[in-house]
C-alpha cells in the first residue's frame, strides 16, 4: 500500500521539526505500520532520557584565566599559568563577588516568528517591535502571543509550573491552552494572571493600561488583591494604583464613563454623582462591576452599592449590609460566589 | 545559572574592544558553553574548563567579523563544536582518566528522593552519551543544552539538516539501548 518507512523522520517528528504535511505522513504511516512504531517508541525513549540533561555553571576560574590572557601582551599569551597566580587570585575574588549578584533563572526557549534574526526567546531576554514589525512567539506548549508593533516584553520565567512574561509598553493578545495560573503578565500597573483564556493586554506610555477578555477569565493581582475579569469584560489599570473596576463592554456608555472618574479617584460631591449614575445605570450582568466596587468606595458610599447589588443579584443568607460595609472578607466571598455565575 | 542577554549593542561594543562588554558576554553564554564541553568530556572538568576558555578568548579575537546577534549565536556554537571534537582528537595519544566532579543546581521544586533519582539518571544519561561517537555526541548535546532547531544545528555543524536527523535518530537509539533496563 503505502509502504515508504518514516524511521529516518523519528527524531525530527518528535522535535516538531517536521512540515504539516509531513506530520500528517508520518502520523498516518505509524498508525500502520508496526516496524517504525517500535523505532518511534526507541527514538522517543532516547529523547526522554536525554532530557534529563541539566546545565552545570561554569567555575568563575575560567574567566580568570581569559582575563590574563586578554590583559597579558601577545608574547606572553603562551606564559605558564603559574606566573599569574596572585593575579588570578584577586581576580577571582572579584567575579565570585559579581556572580553571586547576577544568578538569575533559566529555562527552555521559545520560538518566535515574525522578526528576522530573532528566531528564540530565552529568560532575560527581550524582544522589541517597531511601528512595522509584529511577532508570533509560542509560550512554551501552552500557547500563543501576538506582539503588536511597538511593543516590548521581556520574557521573565519559563518551567513547567511558570511561564512569566513582563509587558514594558506595547498591547500583546494572548491566548493559552492550560491549566489556571501557568501563564502570567507582569505589567507596571498590575499582574495579569490567566485562568485559561484569550485576552489582549495594552500598557501605555503611563505605565497604565488595558486589559480586554474575550475568552475565559482573567485575575489581575496588585498589593495582594485580586480583581477578576471575565470574557466579554474590560479592566484599565493604573501605574501605582492597579486595577480600576471591570465591567463588560456592552454596559453603557455613562455608566463607563462614571466609573472611570471614579477610578481615577476623583473625590467630594463628583465622586458621589458619578457613583449615582453607575448604580442608576447597573444591569444584573453589572453586578460584576458593582461586587468589585465595594472595596474601592468608602464605608459610606459602600451602603448605596449594597443596596444596588443586592436588587440585581441577592445575596445568600449569611450575608448582611453592616457585614459587608466592614468588608467582612467571608460575605464578599459568599456574595461573589452567586455574582460568579454571570461568567460560569 | 546565567542567561542569554546579548543585543546587538553588546556584541558591537565587543567589536570596539570594550571589556565590561565582552564579561557581560562571557556571563550570558559562559555555564552553557561549559556544560556542552563538561558532558562532552565525561565530566573531566579541566578539560571542560579549558576548552571554555579556548571558546572565549577565539570569540574575542575574530567577534569584528560578526554582524548580527542570529550570526553570532551560530558561530558560538560552532566554535563549541570545533573546540571539542579538535581536543578529542587531541587527546587520543592519551589515557584519559576523567573524574566526575560537577557543581549541580539542585530544583528546589522535587523532594531530595526526587532529585536523587534524577540525579543518578542524569550519570547514567552523562555515560551513555560520553560512549558515544563524538559527532553524535556533540548533536545530542546541542539539542539538549541549547534547545537548538535542526537548522541552527546544520550550520554550527557544518552539516544538512538531513545529517542532523540521522545523527539525533542514532544517538537517541544508543541511549535508549545502552538504558533499556532504567
Amino acid at each position: 500500500m503505502f509502504r515508504k518507512h518514516v524511521t529516518r523522520q523519528m527524531s525530527a517528528f518528535l522535535h516538531g521539526e517536521l512540515s504539516a504535511g509531513e506530520k500528517l505522513r508520518v502520523e498516518a504511516h505509524l498508525q500502520e505500520c508496526a516496524r517504525c512504531r517500535a523505532v518511534h517508541d526507541e527514538i522517543r525513549q532516547g529523547a526522554l532520557l536525554a532530557s534529563v540533561l541539566s546545565p552545570t555553571m561554569a567555575p568563575e576560574s575560567v574567566w580568570n584565566e581569559i582575563h590574563e590572557a586578554r590583559m597579558a601582551p601577545e608574547g606572553w599569551r603562551w606564559i605558564p599559568k603559574g606566573a599569574f597566580a596572585s593575579l588570578a587570585i584577586v581576580a577571582a575574588l572579584l567575579v565570585i563577588f559579581f556572580l553571586s549578584r547576577t544568578n538569575v533563572p533559566e529555562g527552555p526557549s521559545w520560538e518566535v516568528a515574525g522578526l528576522p534574526g530573532i528566531p528564540r526567546l530565552r529568560p532575560g531576554d527581550a524582544l522589541e517591535t517597531n511601528a512595522s514589525s509584529e511577532a508570533q512567539v509560542k509560550i512554551a506548549d501552552i500557547g500563543q502571543l501576538t506582539i503588536a508593533p511597538n511593543t516590548r516584553i521581556r520574557l521573565l520565567v519559563t518551567r513547567p509550573d511558570e511561564h512569566r512574561i513582563a509587558l514594558d509598553r506595547g498591547k500583546v493578545e494572548a491566548l493559552t491552552i492550560a491549566p489556571p495560573r501557568l501563564f502570567i503578565v507582569d505589567t507596571p500597573a498590575a499582574t495579569a494572571i490567566d485562568l485559561g483564556c484569550k485576552y489582549t493586554l495594552e500598557v501605555g506610555r503611563d505605565g497604565g493600561g488595558l486589559l480586554h477578555v474575550t475568552l475565559g477569565l482573567v485575575a489581575l493581582e496588585f498589593s495582594g488583591q485580586e480583581t477578576i475579569v471575565p470574557a466579554g469584560a474590560f479592566c484599565r489599570t493604573r501605574s501605582g494604583a492597579g486595577p480600576g473596576t471591570p465591567f463588560f463592554e456592552d454596559s453603557s456608555a455613562a455608566l463607563q464613563s462614571s466609573l472611570d472618574s471614579i477610578d481615577s479617584g476623583k473625590e467630594g460631591p463628583e465622586r458621589s454623582r458619578q457613583l449615582e449614575i453607575v448604580l442608576r445605570e447597573s444591569r444584573v450582568r453589572d453586578a460584576l462591576t458593582l461586587w468589585h466596587l465595594l472595596p474601592r468606595v468608602d464605608a459610606q458610599s459602600r451602603g448605596p452599592v449594597y443596596d444596588r447589588l443586592a436588587q440585581l443579584m441577592p445575596p445568600p443568607p449569611e450575608v448582611t449590609r453592616d457585614g459587608i460595609k466592614a468588608l467582612d472578607p467571608r460575605m464578599l466571598d459568599a456574595w461573589k460566589a452567586i455574582v460568579s455565575q454571570l461568567w460560569q | 545559572m546565567s542567561k542569554h542577554v546579548i543585543d546587538e549593542r553588546t556584541i558591537e561594543a565587543c567589536r570596539c574592544g570594550d571589556s565590561e562588554a565582552f564579561r557581560l558576554l562571557f556571563e550570558a553564554c559562559k555555564d552553557r558553553v561549559y556544560s556542552i564541553a563538561l558532558c562532552f568530556f565525561d565530566g573531566d572538568d579541566v578539560t571542560a574548563k579549558d576548552v571554555t576558555q579556548e571558546v572565549f578568548l577565539k570569540l574575542m579575537t575574530n567577534i569584528s567579523q560578526f554582524q548580527s546577534r542570529s550570526e553570532f549565536s551560530t558561530w558560538l556554537y560552532r566554535l563549541v563544536t570545533n573546540a571539542c571534537l579538535d581536543r578529542k582528537r587531541a587527546l587520543r595519544r592519551f589515557l584519559f582518566f576523567g573524574s566526575s566532579r560537577e557543581i549541580e543546581v539542585p530544583d528546589q521544586r522535587k523532594s531530595a528522593e526526587d532529585r536523587y533519582i534524577q540525579r543518578e539518571l542524569e550519570v547514567l544519561v552523562r555515560a551513555a552519551i560520553a560512549s558515544m561517537k563524538p559527532k553524535l555526541r556533540i548533536v545530542i548535546l546541542l539539542k539538549y543544552f541549547e534547545d537548538l532547531s535542526y537548522d541552527e544545528m546544520a550550520v554550527a555543524l557544518g552539516c544538512s539538516k538531513g545529517t542532523v536527523a540521522s545523527r539525533l535518530n542514532r544517538a537517541h537509539q544508543i541511549l535508549a539501548r545502552k538504558l533499556s533496563h532504567v
